[in-house]
This record gives C-alpha cells, sequence and structure tokens, in this order.
C-alpha cells in the first residue's frame, strides 16, 4: 500500500473531493459515452485514467471542463454544478488537450503560447500587466523551457511542444490540471521526463492530477489511484487494487497477461485489433 | 504625374483603398489562421445576391449587401451550434444559391444595369461620397472591435477547444469574429468586386505568415502587404486604364509568390528530410 502514494502527496484522509460524479451518464447524439459513474475526485490526488480506445476517457475530462454535460445524474466540480461552471471556474481547470496536429508554420513563440493560460484570468478589455509576466516566466522555468521563451513554438519537437503547453497550463494557477494522452507520439525516454516532471508539479504546486493515458504500465508506479473505464466505471483505487487479473479482464477482456517488472505489477495487453 | 489627387474621385479612391487593404489585411490574419476561408467565400456571394436584389427592387444596395452577408454567417453559425450541419456543407448550398439568386435577379431587371456588374468585377474609381462614408465607419468599428478582443481572437485561431477549456468566451467570440468577416466583405465589395473580395482578405495574410515569426510581425507584414497593394493598384488602374479589382488582386499575388520564394519557413524546411515525421 505505501509504495503507492506519492512522497509529497498530503494524507488523502484529510482532503476534501473537488470532483463529485453521482450517477452521471454523458452522451453524443444518441451514442452513450460514459454511463452510471459515481466517484468522487479528492483535492491532491494524482489519479491515472486507463482503459481500452473510445472507452470514454477524453469524454471523463471534458466533464469536469464543462465543455460536455450529464443527460442524467449529476458532476460536481469545486461545490458547483457543472452546467454552471463558469469563465472563472474554468480557469483553475488546466488542460492539455490529445495532441493534435499543430500547423509547425503557425506565427506564435513559445512565450506567446504560455502566455495564453493567462487570458481566462485576466478578462475581456484587458492587457497581460507584469504579475501576468512573471506568472508566465515561472511557469516556463517550472517545465524547464524559460530559455526556449522566444523560441518558435512549431520548431519544437513533441516533447518541448507538450512541457510548453504543460506551462501554459499552469500559468492558468490552476487548482486541477488534465492531461490527455500527452505521452503519445514521443519516445520513450522524453515520455519518462514528462511524467517525471508532471510527478513534481503534482508535488510542488498541489495540483490535483488526472492523467489520462492507455498505456497503463508507464503511469501506475506514479498514481496515487488509478481510474478503470469502459463507458462504465470498473474500479477505483490504488494500483495494486485494479492491477489484477480479474478486475482488468472486465475490461480488456482475456487479452491480459500479469506480469511482474521490478517488483510492480506489469500489463501486457494482446491487443489484435491493432496489429500493424 | 501628381494631378490625380486633385480629383475628388482619386482621393476617395485612395482613402477608401487605404481603408480597405486595411481592415482585409487585419481581418485577413485570422481568416488564415483559423482556416476560415470557406466563410469568405460564401459570404462575398451573398452579398453580391443582396446587391442585385436592392437594385431590382430599388433598395440601398449596401444596405441589402449587409443584410444578405450577415445572415449567411448566422445561419451558419446556427446550423452549426444546433450540430445539424457542418459549416462547409451549409456554406457550399449557400454560396451556389445565393448566386443563382443574384443571377435570377439580375434576369428579372427590365434594363441592363452596368453598375450591379460595378459590384461583380469592382471599380474604386466610382466610390462615392456616401459609399466612402459607410467604409470609414464600418472599417473602423471592425478595427475597433478587433483591437478589443484581440487576445482572445488570437487564442481561438490557436486553439478553439483549448481557449474555451481555460474560461474564453470562445464560442461567441468565434461568432463575433464571422460577423467581422462578413462585414468587411461588404464593405469592400464595391471597390472590389465580390468575385475578388475574397482573395484581398486571404492573400496579403497569407504572404505575411510566410515570413512572419509570430502575431505581431504577421499583423504588420499583412497591413504592409495589403496597403501597398491597394495603393499600387489604384495608380496603375488610373495611369493605364486598368480593372482596380483585378490589379490590386494581382499585385498581392505577386508579393505572395516573392514571399513563398523567399519564406525562411520554406528554407529551412527543405533540408532537412530527417525531421519530417513519417505518413
Amino acid at each position: 500500500m505505501a509504495h503507492s502514494h506519492g512522497k509529497g502527496t498530503p494524507s488523502l484522509e484529510a482532503a476534501k473531493p473537488i470532483v463529485r460524479f453521482s450517477h452521471a451518464t454523458f452522451a453524443y447524439s444518441n451514442r452513450i459515452a460514459l454511463e452510471d459513474i459515481t466517484l468522487d475526485l479528492m483535492e491532491g490526488e494524482f489519479v491515472g485514467i486507463i482503459g481500452p480506445n473510445a472507452s470514454g476517457k477524453t469524454t471523463f475530462l471534458k466533464g469536469i471542463l464543462g465543455l460536455l454535460f450529464p443527460i442524467q445524474g449529476t458532476l460536481q466540480i469545486f461545490d458547483c454544478a457543472c452546467e454552471a461552471l463558469r469563465c472563472h471556474h474554468r480557469a483553475r481547470i488546466g488542460y492539455l488537450p490529445q495532441k493534435e496536429m499543430i500547423d509547425p508554420h503557425y506565427p506564435i513563440t513559445v512565450w506567446e503560447v504560455a502566455m495564453m493560460g493567462r487570458y481566462g484570468a485576466i478578462g475581456l478589455f484587458r492587457r497581460p500587466d507584469k504579475a501576468d509576466r512573471e506568472i508566465v516566466l515561472e511557469s516556463l522555468q517550472a517545465v524547464g523551457m524559460d530559455t526556449l521563451k522566444d523560441s518558435s513554438f512549431g520548431n519544437l519537437s513533441g516533447g518541448q511542444q507538450q512541457r510548453v503547453l504543460i506551462a501554459r497550463a499552469l500559468a492558468q494557477r490552476p487548482e486541477i490540471l488534465l492531461l490527455d494522452e500527452p505521452t503519445t507520439g514521443i519516445d520513450a525516454t522524453t515520455q519518462h521526463h514528462l511524467i517525471e516532471l508532471v510527478q513534481r508539479l503534482h508535488r510542488d504546486y498541489h495540483l490535483t492530477i488526472l492523467f489520462v493515458t492507455h498505456d497503463i504500465n508507464i503511469i501506475s508506479p506514479f498514481v496515487d489511484s488509478l481510474l478503470l473505464l469502459k463507458t462504465k466505471l470498473y474500479g477505483k483505487g490504488p494500483p495494486h487494487e485494479i492491477l489484477t487479473q480479474e478486475t482488468l479482464s472486465h475490461v480488456y477482456g482475456k487479452e491480459i497477461i500479469l506480469a511482474e517488472r521490478d517488483k510492480r505489477p506489469y500489463v501486457i495487453i494482446n491487443d489484435t485489433h491493432h496489429v500493424g | 504625374m501628381f494631378e490625380m489627387f486633385t480629383y475628388g474621385f482619386m482621393q476617395r479612391a485612395f482613402l477608401a483603398s487605404f481603408l480597405i487593404g486595411l481592415a482585409c489585411s487585419v481581418i485577413g490574419v485570422f481568416v488564415v489562421l483559423k482556416g476560415l476561408s470557406f466563410i469568405g467565400a460564401g459570404t462575398s456571394h451573398a452579398a453580391f445576391a443582396g446587391v442585385a436584389l436592392a437594385f431590382l427592387i430599388g433598395a440601398p444596395p449596401l444596405l441589402m449587401a449587409i443584410l444578405f452577408g450577415l445572415s449567411t454567417v448566422w445561419v451558419t453559425g446556427f446550423l452549426q451550434r444546433k450540430g445539424k450541419m457542418k459549416p462547409d456543407v451549409s456554406i457550399g448550398i449557400f454560396y451556389t444559391v445565393t448566386m443563382a439568386l443574384a443571377i435570377l435577379f439580375i434576369g428579372l431587371m427590365k434594363v441592363y444595369n452596368p453598375e450591379v456588374y460595378g459590384y461583380l468585377f469592382g471599380s474604386i474609381l466610382s466610390v462615392t461620397s456616401f459609399d466612402l462614408k459607410v467604409i470609414l465607419l464600418l472599417s473602423l468599428a471592425i478595427l475597433a472591435t478587433i483591437f478589443l478582443f484581440f487576445k482572445e481572437f488570437h487564442f481561438i485561431s490557436f486553439d478553439q477547444e483549448m481557449a474555451e477549456a481555460s474560461g474564453i468566451p470562445a464560442r461567441n467570440l468565434s461568432f463575433l469574429l464571422l460577423n467581422l468577416i462578413s462585414l468587411t466583405i461588404v464593405i469592400s465589395l464595391k471597390a472590389v468586386g465580390a468575385i475578388l473580395v475574397f482573395a484581398l482578405l486571404l492573400i496579403p495574410a497569407a504572404a505575411a505568415e510566410q515570413w512572419a515569426t509570430n502575431m505581431r510581425s504577421m499583423l504588420i507584414y499583412s497591413v504592409l502587404i495589403g496597403v501597398f497593394s491597394s495603393w499600387t493598384g489604384v495608380m496603375l488602374s488610373y495611369w493605364f486604364d486598368l480593372p482596380s479589382g483585378s490589379t490590386i488582386v494581382l499585385l498581392a499575388a505577386f508579393i505572395f509568390f516573392l514571399a513563398v520564394l523567399t519564406s525562411p519557413k520554406r528554407r529551412r524546411a527543405k533540408p532537412g528530410p530527417k525531421e519530417t515525421p513519417a505518413l
């Protein structure tokens, strides 16, 4: 049990829930994406959200962002129904969307991207001031991108772009940080550095972190709890409770092999649908 | 050589082309970055149908152009918001239907009306002082709105979803931007013509993107190219008796090709096949 709690994590027993799903169901025009979800996410918790493709992981984040409302049940964020989430609430949630193709010729510098994180807090009709510039610089320093602040965003590597986008989210001074598949499309070493960065931010800024990934092994050593989704919620708990043959087989079927590496569970998903 | 500035119509042409070049090149930056080309093409033809109807029933052409141009944006926005139709489909239908309407309205006219064709092909030398007042008023309103919401427009052009998620009223602002694009097209209609107005929106900004490394430099380059080609186009069309709209657009296009040839972005892209991701 002890290994599942990060060093700097405040004791979760004393923490308050920051996000509460209660029998919440989400749908896109007639297709149900998430069904009957009931769970609490605690302040300061580092949660890994896992599940196969199209299992509702991104929908889960969009609900928390207030971009999608439940068709049944309720979802509360900061004691506020997600339907009533206003712009100033959203600014308290940092979000790194799933990576899309960013036009490499888009004329924007690293600094400009990170500054966009302040725009919600600055509000309409006003310009960034000295305090905003300090926050942006600090956010870029936190991800180690301050030395490249005048570089063109399009010229950076995939891993560097992810760092800048995380700095953008940090510049919002968020309480919750949502990361949607941040490790996709970057090499293994960069992936590892990125997760270590997220772990450090979790510790230094006392952030609640929701980390969506399809790669169970890469995230499980770092999180307080794992959340297993496949349209329904199949379990939430410390990794050693979730990473069992029985629990995982509900979601991944018989295609799963549970091994051990460095005294940790290691999951091999024999996903025959994705050969090639 | 400078006697042209003593004519009232030339003074109006220079002022009008300055305002149009400015408004088009500023708003064009967002059209290019946000990928809104289709809305520009759709609006200009709808606005022309408005002009044709105005001449048929004897209404003020500019007013009808505004009405038709904005309603294109509203209907498209409504259909998209309701999730009923993708904007490229609804614009595609609007585009052709309004063009059919324009041809129908012209066909219904009892007599040949050369003024209608002025709106189709553009004639900046025929801008009246009333036209100029409307152009002045609307272009200042457009530029002021962009100035007020500049950082938000910048954000939604970079990533609309991220902007919305971080507390920017992205959907409403995106809709406002479409309305501004539509108005810019309407005020440029008489000077550049319905067929070519869209080029003035797209080409200066697209050329600027070739050289720019950040938003500010893209705006500055775009405005310089837009105003330069508008003014030079007006002078050339006066000296050589050329159609103003096509002269302006061809000049801007010439600058665009120069920009592509000299772009530091293209140079950098060439020697690095290693960096291009595998398909």
